[in-house]
């Protein structure tokens, strides 16, 4: 069953504009047309009339839940959502920060996004690689059948295979290259903090111009807020303009969260965020 | 610029044998702002105190460092030096370099480094520290204690009798707990329903007293001088207030279940009191064994109750109580001895644990006190069997301190009430208490034979297959023993009660590494927590025997007594607050506070703290990815600048 990229464009239209319209929502998060068709963009409809500029094809892959915060507590949104997009919307659901009265939640199945840059599948190497939205109330298109193939964390036999020196070593190299332009926070849906902590100045907490230890502390504090919280949805290593696959090491962090808690980032909104919330029967692996 | 003294204790030899303290004062005189720094043998002595506080007069110091022992210990102490000399109490530093340092190595180069480290980092961060000024609130007077057992019921009635309201909080439908379960006690062999039941009805009958049975906490909120603690009422099905305890009911109702008063040994009916002397003296029904409630037939006991009590529609209440003071004092579980099967316990009848045989001897028990087996027969030869379980590194290390003694009351009773051999397994007696030693060589003198030798096995006689066989090596002779005996009775492990996690979590009570309540300090504050205002006293601490329950309970009752009587209270000054300039209203302070301190204020968009609930334990902080909450006196400044100055050796 191939996926029409145009069919789920016109099932969007229709929805934003219906809800609009309705008055049931006062903005449609979705995407938009960019400089060309290869780059859509995050896209904002405010009125019935604005349903008419969205867009759907292959290249949509950002990540609208990224935009749900900035809007005052209480209003009315529908966001268009993508598989990993909906584990965003759960998890900041789950934090509090948006209240699911308020939201409604158009689901997109797809399979077959891809990645601008180097025209490659997007799939569980650098995302959750689900299909299906897990949450939604409408559900734009037809579930996609099936199972991904691969584990989201396969991707990391490689990287687990080094020793700690050598591990130490990759990330010292990957991260030392960050111009630090922070497009990965603007990116991530779950980098919502205001002002981010290595913005502050009392106390600083690291050097804010891209320097070797400014860089380290920055990606590890920021690799460590988002510990249960990430959603795998690569965006922060998509937006990054020169290639660190930030991803890795997020993958890395919510399967050992995963393995000590059994709970994944974003899956259910009845979860409470994993690494705030105290059980009884919580594994005590992490202070080893 | 500050001026900081640095003043390094010695400890006697317990500093100074693994840290060189002249070293120590003359690294920290070359650091910047100390203006003097000096050693001494015993700083917390008065002589101690007063060098301090010249120097403080003298150098006209802002800043005090102490280097000695945890602040646990003496922070109080040289506090007050601070204060009595005109400083802010709070800018007084204590660098622990006894349990952190001198205890923890041989090595007086790698003591002496590392002492020179913590105190480096302690200067750093003592520049930055800010007077600050402690909280006072208004103390609650009344008292909560949490178990009727000999120990709740002790303390509670020594509260009461000093003018306090106290509630008296108890999951059971009566009071009275394990002792109510005995005969006698050793080792004076008094009886012990004589000495307990007028104790429990001075419960009921007291005024101060407000006697919650079949209650259970659900809920603490606050912290001491003021806890709102939310009490779930199971239901009873059976009206007090109504009942007048004629107790037509228990006669007619055909519901049965075992009675746990009896260790299982006799059935009760499904609408009850456990005992005859029970308080209150009024039934209630057990759900699962009520004909009704499993049938939806029966209603006997409403019909022949006069009083109109029964009331099958009962449902579970809550109520809050406040109270400045808590003591718990929920008692002990004895271990299923089931778990190890080489005693054979639950497979062969004439297999006994203590507690069973505390009611074959009652007189109120099951037997009517005749020490019969299962079977209705006289045994002819008995085994005790010690350490079940206890000093066993396989099960529990710990020893149950009263096993021993029981054990011997139990031989003795046997002497009297049968015309048994009686036999004790030992590995050793431990007989330490007031006329304990003259109990046991009583004891001797009895004919009880003493046999030194953990058991291995119960097996069944395979000659007179009613009987089994003791398998022990007798550690006296060396040889094996294969004993035949009627009667085998266990003296298993005492160990925390099975709710006493849910009990630690609803009161923030740290456990010991077997489970019993974490006390203070074990020799200096052995009934205080570390949740401050929360008591401990009886078994729910560590096993015991009645006279050492007895003695902490009234001890925990003089400690509570301490916090309420007085009408204000200080609280220590640092708690947290956040800055909404930063805060990203992630909730994460909401989430983690054990105190429900922080709360999130959704007009405003940011958290806040009500700083009458914090405790100052800084988990919100370091939970707060934004920075955005500061906690007075650890500061992220000033914990930063402590960790620079760590770091600089
Ligand atoms: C077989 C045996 C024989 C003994 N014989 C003697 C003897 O002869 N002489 C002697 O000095 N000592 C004897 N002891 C020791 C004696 O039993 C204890 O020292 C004493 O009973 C301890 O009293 P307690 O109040 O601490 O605990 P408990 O008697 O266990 O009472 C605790 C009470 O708290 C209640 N409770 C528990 N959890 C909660 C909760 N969450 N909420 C509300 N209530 C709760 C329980 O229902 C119980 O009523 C003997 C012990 C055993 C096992
Ligand atoms: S850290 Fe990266 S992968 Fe994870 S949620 Fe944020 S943007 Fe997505
Ligand atoms: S996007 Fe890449 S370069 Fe930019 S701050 Fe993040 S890691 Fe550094
Ligand atoms: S943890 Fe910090 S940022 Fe989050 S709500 Fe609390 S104060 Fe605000
Ligand atoms: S410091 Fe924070 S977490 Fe601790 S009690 Fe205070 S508000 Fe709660």
């Amino acid at each position: 069953m191939a996926v029409s990229f145009q069919q789920i464009e016109e099932k969007l239209k229709t929805e934003a504009r219906r809800l609009l319209e309705s008055g049931e929502v006062s903005l449609v998060l979705a995407w938009g047309k960019g400089y060309d068709e290869k780059h859509p963009m995050p896209y904002v409809a405010k009125c019935p009339s604005d349903a008419d500029g969205i867009v759907f094809n292959e290249y949509c892959t950002h990540n609208p839940a990224r935009y749900l915060v900035r809007y005052p507590r209480g209003t009315k949104i529908a966001v268009a959502v993508k598989a990993a997009d909906s584990r965003a919307v759960v998890q900041l659901i789950q934090e509090d920060k948006v209240k699911r009265r308020d939201l409604v939640i158009l689901g997109i199945p797809v399979y077959g996004i891809k990645n601008p840059k180097t025209g490659e599948l997007i799939d569980g190497k650098t995302t959750c690689g689900l299909y299906n939205p897990v949450l939604y109330d409408v559900l734009i298109g037809e579930e996609v059948h099936g199972q991904p193939v691969s584990s989201p964390y396969a991707v990391l036999a490689e990287y687990e295979a080094m020793d700690r020196d050598a591990r130490f070593a990759f990330w010292k190299k990957e991260l030392d290259r960050c111009i630090r332009c922070y497009a990965c926070r603007k990116a991530c849906p779950m980098c919502y903090c205001d002002p981010c902590f290595i913005d502050q100045r009392k106390p600083r907490w690291g050097e804010k111009s891209p320097e070797p230890a400014g860089n380290l502390m920055y990606h590890l504090t920021r690799f460590h807020h988002l510990a249960g919280r990430c959603i795998d949805c690569g965006e922060c290593s998509r937006a990054c303009p020169v290639d660190i696959p930030l991803y890795l090491f997020h993958k890395k962090v919510a399967k050992d969260c995963e393995e000590m808690f059994g709970q994944a980032a974003g899956m259910s909104i009845e979860d409470k965020p994993v690494l705030v919330n105290f059980r009884m029967e919580d594994s005590d692996k992490i202070l080893e | 610029m500050s001026r900081i003294g640095v003043f390094v204790c010695h400890c006697g030899l317990n500093i100074a044998k693994t840290v060189r303290v002249s070293e120590l004062a003359q690294f920290a005189s070359t650091l910047p702002d100390v203006v003097v720094a000096k050693d001494y043998k015993f700083m917390c002595s008065t002589p101690g105190q007063e060098m301090i506080a010249n120097d403080i007069r003298e150098h006209r110091l802002d800043r005090v460092i102490v280097t000695a022992c945890s602040p646990l210990m003496h922070e109080q102490t040289f506090r007050k030096v601070l204060a009595a000399s005109g400083l802010n109490q709070y800018l007084l530093t204590i660098v622990n370099i006894r349990e952190q340092v001198s205890w923890v190595t041989h090595d007086l180069d790698e003591g002496t480094a590392k002492a020179k480290a913590l105190l480096n980092g302690a200067v750093s961060r003592s520049r930055l520290l800010m007077p600050l000024t402690s909280r006072v609130i208004d103390v609650n007077p009344d008292v909560m204690v949490l178990g009727g057992g000999i120990a709740g019921i002790q303390a509670a009635l020594e509260l009461a009798n000093t003018g306090r309201k106290v509630y008296l909080v108890e999951k059971n439908s009566t009071i009275g707990g394990h002792m109510a379960q005995f005969d006698k006690t050793f080792p004076t062999l008094d009886c012990s329903a004589c000495i307990l039941t007028p104790k429990m009805d001075s419960v009921l009958q007291h005024k101060n007293i407000q006697l919650m049975t079949s209650c259970e906490v659900s809920e603490v909120k606050g912290f001491v001088g003021n806890f709102d603690i939310t009490i779930r009422q199971k239901a009873r099905y059976v009206d007090h207030n109504k009942c007048n305890a004629c107790l037509a009911c228990t006669e007619k109702c055909p519901g049965k279940s075992v009675s746990e008063w009896d260790e299982g040994l006799v059935k009760r009916k499904a609408i009850y009191i456990p005992f005859p002397q029970a308080v209150p003296q009024k039934p209630v029904i057990d759900r699962e064994a009520c004909t009704f409630f499993k049938k939806g037939k029966c209603r006997l006991c409403e019909k022949v109750c006069e009083q109109k009590a029964i009331d099958f529609g009962e449902q579970d209440t809550f109520s809050t109580v406040k109270v400045g003071a808590v003591i718990v004092a929920t008692g002990y579980d004895l271990m299923d001895t089931r778990d190890l099967i080489q005693y054979g316990y639950g497979k062969y009848p004439g297999v006994y644990n203590a507690l069973e045989v505390e009611r074959l001897f009652n007189s109120a028990g099951p037997t009517s006190g005749k020490v019969t087996l299962r079977d209705g027969s006289e045994p002819k030869a008995i085994a005790i069997l010690h350490c079940i379980g206890s000093r066993d590194k396989n099960s529990h290390e710990h020893c149950s301190r009263v096993c021993c003694m029981y054990s011997l009351k139990f031989a003795h009773l046997f002497k009297e009430k049968t015309s048994a051999d009686v036999y004790q397994f030992y590995i050793d007696i431990r007989a330490a208490g007031k006329g304990y030693e003259e109990f046991y060589n009583r004891i001797i003198e009895e004919d009880v034979k003493f046999i030194r030798g953990k058991v291995a096995r119960v097996a069944k006689s395979v000659d007179e297959p009613d009987r089994l066989i003791v398998e022990a090596e007798d550690t006296i002779t060396g040889k094996f023993i294969k004993l035949p005996v009627d009667m085998v009775v266990l003296s298993p492990a005492m160990i925390p009660r099975s709710n006493a996690k849910d009990v630690a979590r609803l009161f923030n009570l740290s456990t010991d590494k077997q489970g019993f309540f974490m006390e203070r300090h074990p020799k200096l504050a052995p009934l205080s927590t570390m949740s401050e205002g929360v008591f401990i006293a009886g078994v729910c601490q560590s096993p015991k025997d009645i006279p050492d329950t007895v003695a902490q309970a009234n001890g925990a009752a003089a400690e509570a007594l301490t916090i309420v009587v007085k009408d204000k209270l200080e609280l220590e000054a640092t708690t947290v607050m956040v800055n909404p300039a930063s805060c990203c209203a992630c909730q994460n302070c909401v989430r983690v506070c054990p105190y429900g301190a922080p709360f999130f204020n959704e007009p405003k968009g940011v958290s806040e703290i009500n700083e009458a609930l914090c405790k100052g334990c800084g988990l919100c902080a370091s939970v707060c990815p934004s920075s955005a909450i500061i906690a007075r006196h650890f500061t992220n400044e000033q914990v930063l600048a402590e960790m620079e100055g760590l770091m600089e050796f």
